[in-house]
């Protein structure tokens, strides 16, 4: 029946014929495992290739929009597993490129008349790895970026050409929608016509001549047919490939970085396959540099190319000797250089670090993605309005050079040189007990560093709260409960309503008002006494807070009394006269008060818990 | 000419004007990055007052401005960063201040640049370049491996101006891009 089906299709296409020369396929010497590296390379080019269309039908190539398709496709159903695929398939085809090429380079199958097969091959190279670098930048992310920048900067330092090539590339002078335009093109339309064209005609040429004759020590080898002789060791070894490379797509998948931000500070490194010209590229700079990322590369490619007229034209010793030196030395320097490079990076500090913190931040991002979605200006937006992200960027560019923030083990950002109070723990109610203990207020950690050390506060906590009886204690520590919660900190939100209905909030502001009578200096409500000491309403919160820091020196707060603490915003007409922006203000604001988003379950590291 | 020499000739023109009138734009259309006149005038900025600058640690400020990318429009983007050096102390007269601005570009291939306290020196993270507080690169002897920096960080126009309202003293930054890669130091064109 199906028989019968299949004959008459073929009699009218016709295509036993046309795939006769595969199925009917010998090879005179028999089998060969060696032979696998071939076939095994054509089939995890197609798992690229079906796993690329199918990531092709959601991604999306712009700066705006790359890293939101690609986070879009890791939460679709089967995503995060072919996108590993793809990625892991493709570090595959390297090493099986690199295994083949050795494979015929040891045993001379270049020579006359595989010329073509081995120059084709060889094009095919250059290609692959071209293949994979337009690939690896498309997500969009901050490694991208970083890896796109420098890698233009590379193709910039050839002579001549290159920086032409470079704004070509990137479609302008810096990174931007068209550098992802014009990598997607590469990627998944202009090398894969490329290389397909080299392929086929790779493989009309080995068909055309045969499989390589292996030295067969005189013995006469049985002949047998492809398939399915070769074929059973071709898939045992793809299997094998194949099956790594599926379950390191499960396991771990294709990790995606942070979305790029060139505000964020990282340290680039290539993939690991360029991890070795990396290395060498640090032995030649300025001018220089492209012996190390151009010359090198190309006269390797030059001398391999050159392989069969070495072969013809040295004594067949010395050509085997030039090849085995080829490979191994070859194979020496590459993984000699990648070492010493990987070694440097897992000693340095630096680059630890900077690997963790790209971590967190590419963690955060995903968290804030899933949580809230990605607006349509972009990723970008995702960290750059976090508190939790910018805020300790934020507060060590502009406020630690007097404030630390540092926890109770001295961990945190620490002061240049502390001369203004610890902003840990912002208006908790620790921190402000902090404000009402002899000891403590007058440390550095409070007033110590400032000219309030001999102000009328700290006098006030000398005379009056250092002994004080129960009931006052009581009044002291409502007072504290009463002004934190003004704050509203998100941290303390359940601790404050408990205290709102245990009457502890209303206590603390008949003390506020009476029992300490605090408004004698300070504002509160309505009340607006002459000492300039800073408002009590709504103590630490966000609008409070916000206000503080763009004017310190404004009568709500210590007005003519201000010590040292700039004004970092208190132009509200000319904006630009200001050195921090209402939305760098708000985020330090944020930050300090602990007011970011967090997953629900999650252990938060807010400072107030 | 015979007919069929004719016949062939006319074939081949009319492939050659077809390919053409396709080729033409094709190339305009691929290079237009490199038609595309690119402006890279200076920023002017203001960027402190001179009292809030401490002497001689170097600080950090963002250059703001608008970028266009390709069909997107930037309004106050990061263009780039700069670090501010003020070298004189506060009994210098403003008009005699001391200040100097490098922008935190790294010469060699761009990343930015910071300011390394616990050595008192620049560091560029991505290939460690050192430049010491004055902008130079620091000698590969004192390194211990080649500096990779083509030349020392790159100098911006920068002077100390007064406002003409509130009277206080600005730093002023002329904000430029330049070549990577060279030993001289050339404006990006
Ligand atoms: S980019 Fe700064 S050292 Fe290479």
């Amino acid at each position: 029946m199906l028989r019968e089906l299949l004959n008459s299709i073929d009699t009218r296409v016709g295509y036993r014929a046309l795939l006769a020369p595969i199925r009917r396929r010998v090879l005179p010497d028999g089998p060969r495992w060696g032979y696998a590296t071939a076939a095994t390379l054509l089939w995890m080019l197609a798992v690229e290739v079906v796993t690329g269309l199918l990531l092709m039908t959601v991604y999306s190539p712009s700066l705006t929009t790359a890293w939101a398709s690609v986070h879009y496709i890791e939460q679709l159903p089967g995503g995060a597993f072919i996108r590993g695929l793809h990625y892991f398939a493709s570090q595959a085809i390297i090493v099986l490129f690199a295994l083949h090429l050795v494979r015929v380079l040891l045993s001379g199958a270049f020579r006359a008349p595989r010329e073509l097969i081995w120059i084709t091959g060889l094009i095919l190279l250059p290609l692959t790895i071209a293949w994979a670098v337009t690939g690896n930048p498309l997500s969009g992310s901050q490694k991208a970026y970083a890896q796109i920048e420098v890698e233009g900067n590379i193709i910039a330092s050839t002579p001549l050409i290159g920086p032409l090539a470079r704004t070509v590339l990137l479609g302008g002078k810096q990174v931007g929608h068209l550098t992802l335009t014009h990598l997607n093109f590469l990627h998944v339309a202009l090398i894969p016509l490329l290389a397909g064209m080299f392929l086929a005609l790779h493989i009309q040429q080995i068909y055309k001549h045969g499989a390589s004759a292996y030295p067969t020590n005189g013995k006469k080898k049985k002949s047998a047919p492809y398939w399915p002789f070769q074929s059973i060791r071709n898939l045992s070894v793809f299997a094998v490939a194949f099956g790594i490379v599926a379950l390191a797509a499960w396991h771990y998948g294709a990790p995606l970085e942070a979305p790029a931000d060139p505000e964020f500070h990282n340290i680039p490194r290539p993939e690991w396959y360029f991890l070795s010209l990396f290395e060498l590229r640090a032995y030649f700079s300025g001018p220089n540099e492209y012996i190390a990322t151009v010359v090198v590369p190309t006269v390797a490619l030059l001398v391999l190319l050159g392989m069969p007229l070495i072969d013809r034209v040295c004594p067949p010793r010395l050509s085997t000797a030039i090849r085995f030196f080829t490979v191994f030395g070859g194979l020496l320097a590459i993984g000699g250089l990648t070492g010493m490079s990987v070694q440097r990076d897992m000693h340095s500090e630096e680059f630890q670090a900077a690997k963790h913190e790209e971590q967190s931040l590419a963690r955060r991002a995903h968290v804030l993605a899933v949580a809230k979605g990605i607006p349509p200006e972009g990723p970008i937006s995702l960290l750059r309005n976090d508190p939790k992200t910018q805020g300790p960027i934020l507060f060590e560019r502009h406020c630690a050079a007097c404030h630390s923030h540092t926890d109770a083990d001295g961990k945190g950002i620490a002061a240049e040189e502390s001369t203004a109070p610890n902003l840990h723990g912002f208006a908790t109610r620790a921190w402000l007990a902090g404000w009402f203990d002899a000891e403590k207020i007058k440390s550095t950690e409070y007033f110590g560093g400032t000219e309030f050390a001999e102000g009328e506060m700290v006098g006030f906590v000398d005379d009056t709260l250092t002994d004080l009886d129960e009931d006052d204690q009581q009044a002291l520590a409502n007072l504290i409960t009463a002004l934190s919660a003004k704050a509203e900190l998100p941290g303390q939100k359940a601790s404050d309503e408990q205290a709102a209905e245990k009457g502890e909030i209303k206590a603390g502001i008949a003390a506020l008002l009476e029992t300490f009578s605090c408004i004698d200096c300070h504002k509160y409500g309505d009340d607006d006494p002459e000492a300039g000491a800073p408002d009590l309403t709504g103590y630490g919160s966000r609008d409070w807070l916000i206000g503080m820091i763009r004017d310190p020196a404004h009568s709500r707060f210590y007005g003519e009394n201000n010590d040292r603490m700039p004004s970092f915003a208190p132009d509200r007409v000319n904006r630009e006269n200001n050195q921090l922006d209402d939305r760098s203000l708000a985020l330090i604001a944020d930050w300090l008060r602990g007011d970011w988003y967090e997953p629900l379950g999650e252990a938060t590291d807010q400072p107030h818990e | 000419m015979n007919r069929r020499s004719l016949l062939r000739w006319i074939c081949r023109a009319i492939a050659s004007v077809s390919a053409a009138v396709v080729a033409v734009p094709a190339v305009r259309f691929l290079l237009h990055p490199l038609l595309r006149r690119q402006k890279n005038d200076a920023i002017v900025r203001r960027l402190a007052p001179l009292d809030d600058l401490p002497v001689g640690k170097p600080q950090s400020f963002p250059i703001l401005g608008t970028r266009q990318d390709a069909w997107t429009t930037y309004e106050e983007e990061v263009l780039g960063r700069v670090w501010i050096v003020r070298r004189s102390n506060s009994e210098t007269s403003p008009e005699q201040a001391q200040v100097e601005a490098f922008t935190a570009i790294c010469p060699h291939l761009g990343c930015a640049i910071d300011w390394d306290k616990a050595h008192d020196h620049f560091l560029c993270p991505c290939h460690r370049a050192v430049f010491d507080s004055n902008g130079q690169p620091a000698a590969d002897a004192d390194l211990g491996y080649k500096n990779p920096t083509p030349r020392g960080m790159d100098a911006l126009e920068c002077r100390v101006v007064q406002d003409a309202e509130t009277e206080t003293w600005w730093v002023e930054v002329e904000f430029q891009r330049f070549e990577f890669g060279l030993t001289t130091q050339q404006a990006l064109t």
